[in-house]
């Protein structure tokens, strides 16, 4: 328990003054009545007491109304009467009985007002981020435009603001995907794809930085390759792939970006001969705000592009790995699940 | 784009001028409007032969404005958001817009997407009088039913046939999975997907130069397919 707050404390005190106020009231109409009453009723009334309380003030009104309900009990209804003593023994299981039931509701109580608030945070700050991530795209378009003029006019700090801008908007692109998928409030459509097309996309939209770098992409072609899984989740991960690939290796040397089948899957392979990842690492580069150890830290990059993919592998039923590459160089394999086409496609018209 | 005439309906003064910059580069002349009803006023008004819709105006929803634009007449419609979701853009382009770009864009970007929406009003007025459609080595006649690459004839199938002139009818336009179920197989069909999927595969085997690297048939995650004329 943190410290409390002046508005906390006030709220318990006044639980604790109204649940035995309650009591009372409550006691004393019961103990008219107390012929033809009981002990289990009595029980039941003074347990929905302490729940109307607990739900109310909190956990701690609520203990202490069950404590202070537990001793009233046996103080007024439990023979000899009027005594915290107990003729028959089998009261003393209706007394702890109730005494449990008390504590363990309004622990249960509390945890369950914990956890809608936790959820509460966590839709407000989705909420926030999303507002972010739309209200920054209007001015981010004008200092992209107004850079690439400067760029235009001969001036490089012109193309910098481009490039940083573009990087901005793909970080809190990432941030809130991350947050998304991590609260699991990520839309996903699976459905039937063709590796054809996701290379042919993921080239295109990787056109822009692979200039001038050759990338080697083949795919099985017989019989046609396909799989259910989330087009744009996938063309997201493989152009990431991609996207290191062309950031971390060499400028001369090609990217093999190869898709073939495996079973009951379809693998998705992108190779570098780049410096590859320190032994020891292969799982801990899939983590958000990765750094590789002993590296200085990397501008172009927050480190949140493979956590994501591997996110977002996971979701459609797949998984994304790093193997060394033999000769040197990083291997990533993204691996969903395949569909027999010609299975699937008997009656096409 | 030599004198083509321009609307853009934007709030936001900096992006107009973005837009009025990029039309500008390319010859042609720039009306503005900052709100949906000054808008629609100005495109009834100009008739222009293009218009740049932003989906955020304050008088306005955005889906409401597009389809209010493309009752008015058949002027190709570029819808500026800064929403990137799939299933938005294709119900703008199902509500009857043209072309969509997420905010930020490149300024070369937007040149090249107005260009190619100038130049696909052209070719759809050509492509109308029954003239073939020919882009990348590739010639589509639709009167003839034949498809040639380089003067060699390619054998489609009628399936192939039929989604080819889909796509091309409508080239530098994005159509979306559900219209191009609709135009192909008919609405009775539950999971097109599939054969959207493997057609698509099996016609870009056979008119694109490299399968893996189409410039003919585009695709566009999430949302469709656009056949495109690349520029020449």
């Amino acid at each position: 328990m943190g410290a409390r707050s002046d508005g906390e404390r006030r709220v318990v005190w006044q639980g604790i003054l109204l649940g035995a106020g309650l009591l009372a009231a409550t006691t004393a109409l019961l103990v008219h009545f107390r012929d033809h009453l009981g002990a289990v009723h009595v029980a039941l009334v003074y347990l929905l007491l302490v729940l109307l309380v607990s739900a109310r003030f909190g956990r701690i009104p609520g203990m202490l109304l069950s404590a202070l309900a537990f001793l009233v009990f046996n103080f007024y209804f439990i023979a000899p009467y009027r005594t915290l003593l107990i003729g028959n023994p089998a009261d003393w299981l209706v007394l702890f009985a109730f005494l449990a039931t008390g504590f363990t509701a309004a622990q249960l109580l509390y945890l369950a007002r914990r956890e809608a608030a936790l959820r509460e945070a966590a839709r407000v700050k989705d909420e926030m981020l999303a507002a972010v991530s739309h209200d920054i795209r209007t001015p981010l378009t004008s200092i992209r435009a107004v850079a690439h003029e400067v760029a235009q006019d001969g001036d490089e700090r012109g193309l910098a603001i481009e490039e940083e801008t573009i990087r901005l908007t793909q970080f809190v692109e990432d941030l809130l995907d991350l947050s998304r998928l991590r609260a699991g409030g990520l839309a996903m459509a699976p459905a039937i794809n063709t590796a054809d097309d996701v290379v042919g996309a993921a080239l295109q939209r990787i056109a822009g930085i692979a200039v001038g770098r050759e990338i080697r992409a083949a795919v099985e072609s017989e019989p046609l390759l396909a799989g259910r899984f989330d087009f744009t989740h996938t063309l997201r991960i493989v152009a990431n792939l991609l996207e290191n690939a062309v950031k971390y290796s060499p400028a001369s040397s090609p990217i093999d970006f190869v898709v073939r089948r495996t079973g009951e899957l379809v693998c998705f392979e992108v190779a570098d001969r780049g410096p590859g990842l320190p032994a020891g690492q292969e799982d801990a580069v899939f983590s958000a705000f990765y750094r590789p150890p002993n590296t200085v830290p990397d501008r172009r990059s927050a480190g949140l592009g493979l956590a994501l993919a591997r996110g977002l592998a996971e979701l459609q039923g797949g998984t994304l790995t790093y193997t060394p590459r033999e000769g040197g160089g990083s291997r990533f394999t993204l691996r969903l699940p395949a569909v027999d086409l010609t299975r699937e496609f008997e009656q096409a018209p | 784009m030599p004198s083509a005439r321009v609307l853009v309906i934007e709030d936001d003064t900096a992006i107009r001028s973005v837009v009025r910059a990029a039309v500008e580069a390319d010859g042609g002349r720039v009306f503005e409007a900052a709100t949906a009803a000054a808008g629609l006023q100005l495109a009834a008004a100009e008739r222009p032969d293009l218009i740049v819709l932003d989906l955020g105006l304050p008088d306005a929803d955005g889906r409401d404005v597009c389809k209010r634009l493309r009752a008015q007449g058949p002027v190709p419609i570029l819808v500026l958001s800064a929403r990137q979701q799939d299933t938005e853009k294709a119900t703008l382009l199902d509500s009857g817009a043209d072309d969509y770009l997420t905010k930020p864009f490149s300024t070369l970007e937007l040149r090249a997407r107005l260009r190619a929406q100038v130049r696909r009003a052209r070719m759809l007025r050509v492509t109308e009088q029954g003239a073939p459609l020919r882009a990348a080595g590739l010639t589509v006649d639709f009167e003839l039913r034949s498809v040639r690459r380089n003067d060699q004839e390619i054998h489609l199938t009628p399936t192939e046939w039929t989604l080819l002139q889909a796509l091309a009818r409508d080239v530098g336009r994005t159509v979306t999975h559900d219209q191009l179920f609709a135009r192909v197989w008919g609405r009775e069909y539950g999971d097109a997907q599939k054969y959207l999927r493997v057609y698509i595969a099996q016609l870009r085997r056979k008119i694109e130069g490299d399968p893996l690297r189409p410039v003919l048939i585009v695709t566009e995650p999430g949302v469709g397919y656009r056949f495109c004329a690349p520029e020449p």
